[in-house]
């Protein structure tokens, strides 16, 4: 999902779950920071590289892949962007080595995005946030693995976009190019995706890099044959999916705020919405490359008030002017915290299922966590 | 990374040193020689990986099947090596400098473009440029030379080692804030 959902969306969904203007925009800024928060940027404000929540693609040319460098580019990639759906799924006949990336493949409605969102339950805004930038992942990201490889997130040249067409769609075969200067051509079905390489762990093979930006866009239906479905295709209809995570993080923001008393799976708060039902359709379908004005005009509708625009900076200066015992207490601070809360248990939670692909957790009580 | 892949990794490139520095100081026909068998045994190995690989992940992915034909002619092409221990040291040098040339033009456009956008890691790739041109040069200024090909295979001997047991330090585990 790009920063028209993470943003703008996550805000109008906080707002008609009943959080202020105010609280919504720290829920929607910290929703979008998770996909901000690099090492790079971590060491320029002088935070925990440890707390990083994304990789830039300059890192990630840098990355090892040998077990160290895989287990750092899992342990964020499947705990912020793709999180697995079942850590004990089953799959006949395969060895543990691609059972353990298999266990791996992103989805909704697993056992961890409850663990993620009860994670946040009764935490500051800034864990909200990453909750639901977490959530509204597992819909997108769908059927892609948060680790580099070949045999999980390959595709190949079946790739068909659909269109609808009376009572039911037409085909057209997707073109992919390898030129990230140039944007998507949406007319003609033209995307930009990465490079095959049969090295199995290339981060030209993780996550959804090889279908390109499709899973990132509201409108798009399509149909592919992914790398581990045993040659069964898959039709993904991202504006079924996009509602969905909406609903749900309706519904998951309503839990957070003590509206709900229990986060239960497959849970939609389509009511809340049903008086903007055809307006969030409308967005949510129309063919463009960022939906971010369409979001943010209906968010201003629903709030009446003006949303400020995304700036990556607006908390540095706080955290970057306090003395190191007094940052825990900024906005970065509180997101860091939960970052590094959230990032852990995810870790944790696949270390416990006997996969070492994200590698082990080393606890430790932080002093500050108990004041 | 777990204790005993760390001590692998350690022991793998101290052994690596070690011959890289005992070539670099005899060096001879014998030790040619051993490069080349180095070289089949290294195709070879790759073919057999393809191999396994196919029947250990590969097996179960679509067009998975290309792995396994690719394994078979890596092998089959280590064969064909292993055979050529006959080929003139001048034709294994021009290879050396084209390639050393090629990876030093890459790595330091690589590092221009990294510049622009990030400070930090565009040095190591500047390095990394740096010596590849090196690397190339010797090739050129020593191309005369009987043992030329065997200390520059030396010298990238050298670095993977090092690399090797750098990384075997690098740290693995994470801090969970309970």
């Amino acid at each position: 999902m790009q920063m028209d959902f993470h943003y703008y969306a996550t805000y109008c969904a906080a707002y008609i779950a009943g959080y202020s203007h105010r609280e919504s925009l720290d829920i929607a800024y910290s929703a979008q920071f998770v996909d901000d928060c690099s090492r790079t940027l971590l060491e320029k404000i002088k935070g925990p590289s440890s707390a990083a929540t994304t990789q830039l693609q300059l890192e990630l040319m840098e990355a090892g892949t040998d077990p160290v460098g895989l287990q750092d580019i899992t342990r964020i990639w499947a705990s912020f962007h793709f999180l697995p759906s079942d850590l004990y799924a089953v799959k006949e006949k395969c060895s543990k080595r691609y059972l353990d990336k298999y266990r791996l493949i992103c989805g909704p409605n697993g056992d961890l995005v409850v663990k993620t969102v009860e994670l946040a339950k009764g935490k500051p805004v800034q864990s909200v946030g990453i909750a639901m930038h977490v959530l509204a992942d597992t819909w997108a990201h769908t059927n892609f693995a948060g680790t580099p490889s070949l045999v999980i997130n390959n595709t190949n040249h079946v790739f068909y976009e659909l269109f609808p067409d009376g009572d039911g769609f037409k085909e057209k075969q997707i073109t992919f190019r390898h030129k990230k200067s140039m944007p998507d051509d949406l007319d003609n079905s033209i995307y930009t995706n990465s490079l095959y390489q049969q090295n199995e762990n290339t981060i030209m093979n993780l996550g959804h890099g090889r279908a390109g930006h499709l899973p990132d866009y509201s409108f798009v239906r399509y149909r592919y044959l992914p790398a581990w479905g045993d040659y069964e295709e898959i039709v993904k209809d991202n504006p079924a999916d996009y509602m969905k995570a909406f609903t749900q993080m309706i519904y998951a923001l309503k839990y957070l705020k003590g509206e709900v008393s229990e986060f239960m799976k497959d849970t939609y708060d389509t009511e809340a919405c049903r008086p903007w039902l055809d307006r969030i359709n409308e967005i949510i379908r129309k063919r463009q490359l960022t939906a971010a004005d369409d979001w943010k005009a209906f968010g201003e509708e629903l709030s009446g008030q003006a949303i400020e625009d995304f700036s990556i900076s607006k908390y540095f200066d706080e955290y970057t002017n306090r003395g190191k015992e007094e940052r825990d207490e900024t906005f970065i601070g509180r997101f860091i915290r939960g970052a590094m809360a959230h990032k852990g248990m995810v870790i944790d939670e696949i270390y416990k299922s006997g996969n070492k692909l994200a590698g082990t957790v080393k606890e430790k009580i932080n002093r500050r966590a108990g004041q | 990374m777990t204790l005993f892949q760390r001590v692998r990794s350690v022991l793998f490139g101290l052994l690596m040193l070690a011959v890289a520095v005992f070539f670099i100081v005899n060096p001879s026909d014998t030790a040619y020689m051993f490069v080349i068998s180095v070289l089949t045994l290294g195709l070879a190995g790759k073919g057999i990986k393809d191999i396994v690989f196919y029947f250990v992940m590969a097996r179960h992915m679509v067009g998975g099947k290309i792995i396994l034909f690719q394994g078979v002619i890596l092998l089959d092409f280590a064969l064909f090596t292993g055979s050529l221990s006959n080929v003139p040291k001048f034709y294994i040098l021009l290879y050396l400098i084209v390639i050393h040339a090629f990876s030093g033009v890459i790595e330091t456009l690589r590092a221009m473009e990294s510049r622009k956008t990030v400070e930090g890691p565009w040095r190591l790739k500047l390095g990394h440029g740096i010596v590849n041109f090196l690397l190339a040069l010797s090739c050129l200024v020593f191309i005369r030379q009987t043992h030329t090909a065997l200390i520059i295979y030396c010298v990238g001997l050298v670095y993977s080692a090092l690399i090797r047991i750098i990384s075997a330090f690098r740290r693995t585990t994470y801090i969970l804030i309970k």
